[in-house]
């Protein structure tokens, strides 16, 4: 990267929309081209283990507490938790599948991650926005304030991308990040917030799952969604901390790596 | 002009720390046609990585003053489960060149036929050689760095990258290693030999190519 001036900037930004927009088109081709089933798993995932949940549910007779609607309450939580997973999983090996189009100077590390994970997040986003129609036509059951369950998604993007830069970097320098990532993020499941709603917990316990930024996030999409027939705690401000601590250490991390890659 | 100062790259490898160049000072200008010789493992793919801007030196600077492209050869600057259109489309997205005529010209100067459209990684070494040439070519650098495959043989694409080359040297600067003294003399008019991680630039191509055999 060469150093110039502060007049660059501009061009300088033109010159990255322009790379991150062709490598999204390109990442476009790749994981969701004519060849595989990308799109369509994208849709059949969430559906899958909603439908089949919510048959558990509706089987056993037993209703969720607050009396949610067991479909929409386990498709909406599972679709955050898809674009994290779906996010974290691609972090570490963002960097190996990319590493030819180094070659091409204008290239940083950083676009490859933001292109990658913009798509990852606007394919999920897209799901959403159809589950959601969908519960809304079919059952009724419509988001009470859809800007809610917007910018818990995009907090959710915002921590995952953070967290994936970290883990491709440290993808440059040990292949552990590789082989764990999958692991830790099945492991995790059950503590991101998922699948649970904090006013479920005693309140010891709910005190120590708020100290997990995910948490908050799928409580804000799940405020979004059922509006005040539940008690739901978040607050916004913490996760921003943490996304903004994640994304600067991250890009930190991804200017070193850069500089210790042989290609 | 490009401007190598006191350039170093180390690698670490499971011997330890290898110095590959130790200490690199040059300059290129607009429109030089450079040979870089040296033998195998002299270091001279790691120098012209450096030059482009695909590694960074561990210590020193490089300096660009024009567009440089990125090191033609076997590997890199494409991806390869893609097609070869889809990789000149993308290339003339990052570059900001024009899709249709980028297109048009990768396909009649890399000759692939039907494999234009297969993915890259069904490719023989020598189509994927054509496509780098050929995407390189269609952004129309001002400095062109060459790792010596392009010169490889006799055939007839190697003669249409000469030839290419050729037309270019009024404005364009190409900067080609080899560990062959006949292909410096075949592109260039002046070389530097790259020896003990070192570079030495002779204005005198047959002095350089002297020295060299002698070494």
């Amino acid at each position: 990267m060469t150093r110039t001036g502060h007049a660059a900037l501009l061009p300088a930004l033109r010159v990255q929309l322009r790379v991150v927009g062709a490598l999204t088109l390109r990442e476009l081709g790749t994981r969701f081209g004519r060849d595989n089933l990308g799109y369509l798993w994208l849709f059949a995932e969430p559906a899958l283990l909603g439908g089949a949940l919510g048959l558990v549910h509706h089987l056993s007779g037993h209703a969720l507490p607050g009396g949610l609607d067991a479909g929409t309450f386990w498709v909406i939580g599972y679709i955050p938790y898809y674009l994290l997973r779906g996010v974290l999983n691609r972090g570490p090996s963002a960097i190996a599948a990319n590493q030819s189009l180094l070659y091409h100077r204008h290239v940083t590390l950083l676009d490859i991650m933001l292109a990658r994970d913009l798509l990852e997040g606007a394919a999920t986003a897209g799901a959403l926005f159809c589950f959601v129609l969908f519960f809304g036509l079919v059952a009724g059951e419509w988001p009470r304030e859809p800007a809610k369950i917007v910018v818990g998604m995009l907090l959710m993007l915002g921590f995952a991308h953070g967290v994936a830069m970290l883990l491709a970097t440290g993808s440059v320098y040990t292949e552990v990040f590789d082989r764990v990532t999958h692991l830790f993020t099945y492991l995790s499941l059950p503590v991101t917030g998922a699948f649970f709603m904090v006013f479920w917990l005693p309140t010891e316990l709910q005190r120590a799952v708020l100290w997990v930024p995910t948490v908050h996030v799928f409580e804000l999409v799940r405020d979004g969604q059922y509006g005040t027939r539940v008690p739901t705690h978040h607050d916004v401000g913490y996760v921003l901390g943490w996304v903004a601590a994640l994304n600067l250490l991250g890009m930190a991390g991804l200017r070193r790596a850069r500089r210790d890659l042989a290609l | 002009m490009i401007a190598l100062r006191d350039v170093r790259k180390s690698y670490h490898t499971r011997l330890g720390s290898r110095e590959v160049l130790r200490g690199v000072d040059c300059a290129f200008r607009p429109g030089e046609q450079v040979g870089i010789l040296g033998r195998n493992g002299a270091g001279k793919s790691t120098l012209l990585r450096l030059i482009a801007g695909v590694e960074r030196p561990s210590s020193g600077r490089v300096e660009r003053g024009m567009s440089v492209s990125w090191p033609l050869g076997f590997a890199g600057a494409m991806h390869y489960s893609i097609s070869g259109a889809d990789n000149a489309r993308f290339i003339a997205r990052i570059y900001g060149k024009p899709l249709r005529a980028t297109l048009e010209f990768v396909e009649d100067f890399a000759e692939l036929g039907e494999y234009f459209g297969m993915p890259v990684r069904t490719y023989s070494s020598g189509m994927m050689m054509r496509l780098g040439f050929a995407l390189s070519l269609a952004v129309d650098f001002d400095c062109y760095l060459v790792d010596e495959v392009v010169a490889v043989g006799d055939t007839r694409f190697g003669e249409r990258c000469r030839q290419a080359l050729a037309e270019r040297r009024e404005r364009s600067a190409l900067l080609l290693v080899s560990h062959q003294a006949a292909t410096v003399r075949a592109l260039c008019t002046s070389a530097a030999i790259l020896d003990g991680g070192r570079l030495t630039r002779y204005d005198d191509l047959d002095q350089a190519i002297a020295v060299y055999e002698a070494g």
